[in-house]
């Protein structure tokens, strides 16, 4: 059924259909509004759930952590300071294989206090062992949402389902919220491949002494690159019953591009009509969406990227001494390609700034003036 | 794919972690400072927790245990536990008052079954002089450690103070008759009408084992000024209004005195219609009255006149002139401010009647006893072969019903350590002093009836539970709901404070923090990382094999009932 919802909410349904078991989380702004709607469900009995009230992020994960070892679905949200309090639990999670599911929406890290859009929280947590899927839309959110519960569970490790602060936790959409038969023939029971028995009682995460430490290393890697194929897999199907698919990137008239511009995101939607109307002044533009991050989609950027002349990558995030994150990544991505496109690294929209067509334009006028990309990240939109 | 996850299935019960301990936690009672300000040393958190299980009867029990007059106390006891109350330093102190008088009056003891099984008799008879709430409370608790009372009471009905001297509307009568039939069911014989006098002491030890005293203040204090004759005495006025005799008083009237005495007199005259002003030398908060009959007197259009000390009372034509001389503050008495002539001002006013409510002292005849402050330093002076023990008003430092039940209970305690087989007068005075330490409730003035018989009070360790000691983490601030609430009616002597009901009886109760005793709320076992509190048929009680003596349980305890201490070296 169609209904007018904010972002959040296309979370929390989502989360509502995938009939989670237990939830924990600490409110902060702007994830507040999911699990606020979530605890309402229990309170009203629509979500046959518990959902455990803590005292902090780093316990809301420990709690979903060990419902999950217990063996029930298994769901929490946060944004920002609340990720970082997360860290240490956050390897813990896919080290110990669990299918959590996880909202996280982007906001900047303080100091100075800031609630808005950026996207260093997340992809700070890069190397944690999280699948991490980035969103455009309402409807994006709400169907990544049911997706990453069969990911979850058919790899074991943990999914991150990322969204924009307030562009998209807060903005009202018009969104297909599907009907609960039609999610379980998608999503059915919850079956563990790893929980607590106590007809047959063992403890969880012991002592992983050097002889089998590094195997688990290498186990949870072959894992997180068994997603590729799972996820392609797992697409096909919810296609084929709700009639929508994403894809691990969206590329938009790649094909004879002279610039492509990268991001992920809201500002993506923006992307498209700037290079929709570039492309009227016959300017060959080109867009590559990144929507899964963790585990990377080498493969599919370089397929996308093969024809540009310059890959203008946008980043609303710095990793300091570097530059943006996502064209960090690409870069490697391309390094083993005999074309190696030239990246050029832009960082615009921290804190909240907006993305605006003006400012993409900035950015692909900038890249089509280049013959070679700049070593270092060009700040665009700065005050002074 | 195959999920590597470590795992192992070596069970934990082999790491006995209890090796680690160097302390442990210990499930101890220990005393609210609500119970340690009870005169009576009623087991006051235990009550609460009962009524909050709504276990009214229970809840009754456990203040029998302790004091034989609920229903009265509910009313008329000036409550010091509730000024000690450790919840006051959080919103608003308990009810406790309030919950006496609703579990009280529930108690339905008419057909004489008692929630205890009085000793055996044992063959020994103690004379009581005076049915007030001293000596009947000696007979009550005696009796039930086995002896046979008998009460000599020089009015027509027993009840002493209770009786002729707390008004109807504080204290109907069917509501104290109700509780001496409770003790006359125990097999107390109360002779009426029968007035001792100290004579009766020398010669007690033909009929009798021992003799408890608790005659009272039978002597008005008079104020010994001219004109005197012309007022009326408190204690006849109170009387005469009970016996019916005192019907209507339409007139002006003047009452000197500032204690509960002339409150009461006050109110009284206000419900047989008269226009009432009292005179008090101090001012009004200096009264000794209690502050809530104060205000309740003026509620009810009772006029204080403050600063003003009678010189003379003089006939004037039909109508009585009072001489007053006026008083000004200079400096502080103790709690009250000190008050000196102010100048040769003086002022009179006319009434009708002039009543004397100034106080009461010990009558000629008692005046060999001594006034007590604290247990233990009671003693009891022999004549010749019995020991004597005076109680109640005549020696109480502190003048209430609820002290006066106190002593009584003391008493029978004394008497009994006095009385014990094989006991010699010499080695007296050291075992009362040594057992009675043993059953003192906290620091306070009371001796808990249940740690002498050897219950579960005797338990309890030193030291009064503080508000620090207290976790709040676990108590929401809840406004105090209903109290006993006045309704006015001027126009009899029908009580004028209603009870609580069951609903606000629970949500008063609940409110309690229940200082000092374990209430079964598992909040230690919910918090323990080795899983080593055990419940069962035995009660809660630690694993010590996994015990680590971190000391979790005892920091989460909402209620200061559990303690750390020392494993043995």
């Amino acid at each position: 059924m169609k209904k007018v919802i904010e972002g959040s909410h296309g979370v929390s349904e989502a989360v509502r259909l995938a009939n989670v078991k237990v939830m924990s989380a600490y409110p902060i702004t702007p994830q507040t509004h999911i699990v606020e709607a979530l605890s309402e469900y229990c309170e009203e009995g629509l979500m046959d759930a518990k959902f455990i009230n803590v005292e902090s992020e780093h316990s809301a994960m420990a709690a979903v952590i060990g419902a999950s070892s217990g063996g029930v679905r298994t769901f929490t949200a946060t944004s920002s300071h609340g990720l970082a309090l997360m860290h240490e639990l956050l390897h813990w999670a896919s080290g110990a294989r669990l299918p959590i599911v996880m909202a996280e929406v982007n906001r900047a890290l303080g100091p100075g206090w800031n609630i808005w859009m950026d996207q260093t929280d997340s992809l700070a947590q890069r190397d944690t062992g999280w699948i991490q899927l980035y969103c455009e839309d309402g409807q994006e959110v709400l169907d990544t949402t049911l997706m990453a519960f069969r990911l979850a569970e058919t790899v074991n490790l943990p999914v991150m389902v990322v969204l924009d602060a307030f562009f998209l936790s807060h903005t009202f959409e018009v969104i297909d919220v599907p009907d609960q038969e039609t999610v379980n023939e998608f999503l059915p029971e919850f079956k563990p491949s790893v929980c607590l028995d106590q007809d047959n009682p063992f403890a969880m995460g012991q002592m992983a002494p050097p002889p089998f430490y590094m195997e688990m290393r290498h186990n949870i890697q072959q894992a997180m690159m068994s997603v590729h194929d799972a996820y392609e897999k797992i697409e096909d199907e919810f296609d084929n019953i709700f009639g929508n698919r994403y894809g691990k990137l969206d590329a938009m008239l790649c094909e004879d591009a002279d610039v492509v511009l990268v991001m992920a995101g809201t500002a993506a939607s923006t992307a498209r009509t700037v290079v929709s109307a570039l492309r009227k002044k016959g300017v060959k533009a080109g867009l590559v969406k990144i929507r899964m991050f963790r585990p990377f989609p080498v493969a599919e950027m370089r397929e996308a990227l093969k024809n540009a002349r310059m890959v203008a990558v946008v980043d609303r995030n710095c990793s300091f001494g570097v530059g943006g994150i996502f064209a960090q990544e690409i870069r490697a991505a391309l390094s083993g390609t005999e074309s190696r496109q030239k990246v050029a690294g832009f960082i615009t929209g921290l804190g909240g700034r907006d993305v605006t067509p003006e400012i993409l334009e900035e950015i692909y006028e900038a890249a089509q003036k280049m013959e070679d990309a700049p070593d270092e990240a060009i700040w665009v939109g700065l005050n002074n | 794919m195959e999920i590597m996850v470590s795992r192992s299935s070596i069970t934990t019960t082999g790491n006995n972690t209890g090796a680690w301990r160097f302390v442990r936690p210990v499930y101890e009672r220990h005393t609210a400072p609500c119970s340690a300000a009870c005169p009576a040393g009623e087991d006051i958190p235990r009550i609460e927790a009962l009524v909050s299980e709504k276990k009214f009867k229970e809840a009754g029990e456990v203040i029998l245990m302790e004091n034989p007059f609920p229903s009265v106390c509910g009313r008329v006891c000036f409550h010091p536990c509730e000024t000690a109350c450790n919840r006051a330093g959080f919103d608003d102190a308990v009810a406790v008052n309030s919950l006496e008088r609703f579990v009280g009056d529930l108690l339905d003891t008419s057909d004489g079954s008692l929630p205890f099984e009085a000793k055996e008799k044992n063959g020994k008879r103690i004379a009581i002089i005076g049915a007030g709430p001293g000596g009947l409370s000696a007979a009550y608790f005696l009796s039930r450690l086995g002896y046979s009372c008998e009460v000599f009471e020089s009015e027509e009905k027993p009840g002493g103070l209770l009786r002729w001297g707390i008004p109807a509307y504080r204290l109907p009568e069917q509501v104290l008759d109700r509780e001496i039939k409770r003790i006359e069911s125990l097999g107390v014989k109360i002779n009426c009408s029968t007035r001792l006098d100290s004579s009766f002491i020398e010669t007690a030890n033909e009929s009798f084992d021992g003799v408890f005293v608790g005659t009272g203040l039978g002597s008005p204090i008079m104020m010994n000024i001219p004109g005197e004759e012309l007022g009326i005495g408190w204690e006849v006025f109170l009387k005469e209004v009970k016996k019916g005799t005192q019907k209507e008083f339409k007139g002006k009237a003047v009452v000197i005195g500032g204690g509960n005495a002339a409150v009461d007199v006050a109110r009284t005259l206000v419900r047989l219609g008269a226009s009432v002003t009292i005179a008090y030398r101090r001012r009004i908060e200096d009264m000794p009255a209690f502050g809530s009959e104060i205000e309740i007197a003026i509620s009810e259009g009772v006029e204080i006149l403050e600063l003003v000390a009678p010189v003379a009372i003089v006939q004037n034509a039909e109508q009585l002139s009072i001489e007053l001389q006026s008083m000004k503050v200079e400096g502080q008495d103790g709690q009250r401010a000190k008050v000196v002539n102010d100048g040769d001002k003086k002022k009179s006013i006319v009434a009708d009647r002039v009543y004397s409510a100034i106080g009461a002292d010990v009558e000629d005849e008692w005046k060999g006893a001594k006034t007590v402050s604290r247990p233990g330093n009671r003693s009891a002076l022999y004549n010749e072969k019995i020991p004597v023990i005076y109680g109640g008003d005549l020696v109480n430092a502190d003048k209430s019903v609820t002290s006066a039940i106190g002593s009584g209970k003391e008493a029978a305690i004394m008497f009994d350590i006095l009385l014990a087989e094989g006991g010699s007068k010499a080695g007296d005075e050291e075992a009362v002093k040594k057992t009675t330490a043993a059953c003192q409730v906290g620091d306070g003035q009371s001796l808990s009836f249940e740690a002498y018989i050897g219950g579960e009070r005797r338990n309890v360790v030193e030291g009064v539970v503080k508000f620090e000691d207290i976790n709040l983490n676990y108590f929401e601030k809840t406004a105090l709901k209903d109290k006993n609430s006045m309704k006015a009616d001027l126009n009899g002597f029908d009580e004028v404070e209603s009870g609580i009901d069951e609903v606000s009886a629970i949500y008063e109760a609940v409110r309690c923090f229940n200082c000092g005793i374990c209430t079964d709320c598992g909040i230690c076992s919910l918090f323990c990382p080795e899983l080593s509190v055990l419940t069962g048929n035995e009660g809660r009680r630690i694993e010590l094999e996994y015990c680590k003596g971190c000391g979790i349980c005892v920091c989460e305890c909402p209620r200061a009932a559990m303690s750390l201490v020392k494993e043995a070296e």
